[in-house]
């Protein structure tokens, strides 16, 4: 089991979940944020720190899809340890529908 | 098990204190343990100080968000020699036995069901294969 960030992370990436996650389990693209399934030890303290609420447990119904683009990228996005500022224009893309199919990016952040 | 021992100064909020108690009186319950002790005397061979204070700072990066943590609990449990699947509920016992005695019981609760997804997620990722049954048995 696992925490999956979902599309709601896409243009926002505010980053508080890299602070607290105890095992570094984050990889960044270039305008969102997955959690390696292999690395995440289930145990919760990044879901509520999320000020998009794009974290969710891999438990609840549907994430499926959110759980393969986690699994898939984070082997090609560099380790996210350290929190930076998030984009200036981030509260503008909090909550905005259908990111993933409009926004999503495939290429790779800075990293640490 | 015995009943759990709850005194009227039994712990009831998370502070650093709180961990650092469970924490210590825990690791005296493991290696005294005849499962447990052996394998974790053969991973820790020298002064337990410094896993002691690891294992402080993950229930604080786990229990108050402090980020005092950093590690990759995934891979070191990999390299332990010795450790099998069962060796878990070992440790949720044990892990539960301390927190009764030292928690007030919802506070118990919160560290045991924390505990126990966490170690759920470590038997996953250190025994899950693709091509069998898993919860181990099943089918």
């Amino acid at each position: 089991m696992t925490f999956v960030v979902n599309d709601k992370c896409i243009k926002c990436k505010y980053m508080d979940c890299v602070e607290v996650c105890p095992v570094d389990c984050f990889y960044e693209g270039e305008n969102m944020l997955v959690i390696h399934p292999d690395e995440c030890i289930d145990c919760g303290v990044c879901e509520p720190e999320c000020p998009a609420d794009a974290i969710k447990p891999d438990t609840e119904p549907g994430l499926e899809k959110w759980l393969k683009l986690n699994a898939e990228y984070a082997t090609r996005w560099p380790n996210i340890t350290v929190k930076r500022d998030a984009p200036p224009d981030a509260k503008d893309w909090d909550g905005v529908p259908e990111k993933f199919q409009k926004f999503f990016s495939p290429e790779p952040g800075q990293g640490d | 098990m015995g009943p759990a021992i709850q005194s009227s100064a039994a712990i009831d909020r998370v502070s650093e204190e709180a961990i650092r108690r469970l924490v210590d009186e825990f690791y005296v319950k493991v290696r005294a343990d005849a499962v447990l002790g052996p394998i974790f005397a053969r991973a820790i061979p020298g002064d337990w100080g410094p896993h002691l204070a690891t294992m402080r700072n993950f229930w604080s990066s786990v229990m108050l968000t402090s980020g005092r943590y950093k590690g990759n609990p995934v891979a070191v449990h990999g390299r332990v020699a010795g450790i099998e699947i069962d060796m878990f509920d070992r440790w949720l016992a044990l892990f539960e036995e301390t927190c009764n005695e030292l928690l007030e019981p919802n506070l118990a609760e919160t560290f045991r069901a924390k505990a126990l997804r966490i170690a759920e997620s470590l038997k996953l990722s250190l025994f899950y294969r693709p091509d069998r049954p898993w919860p181990r048995g099943a089918a």
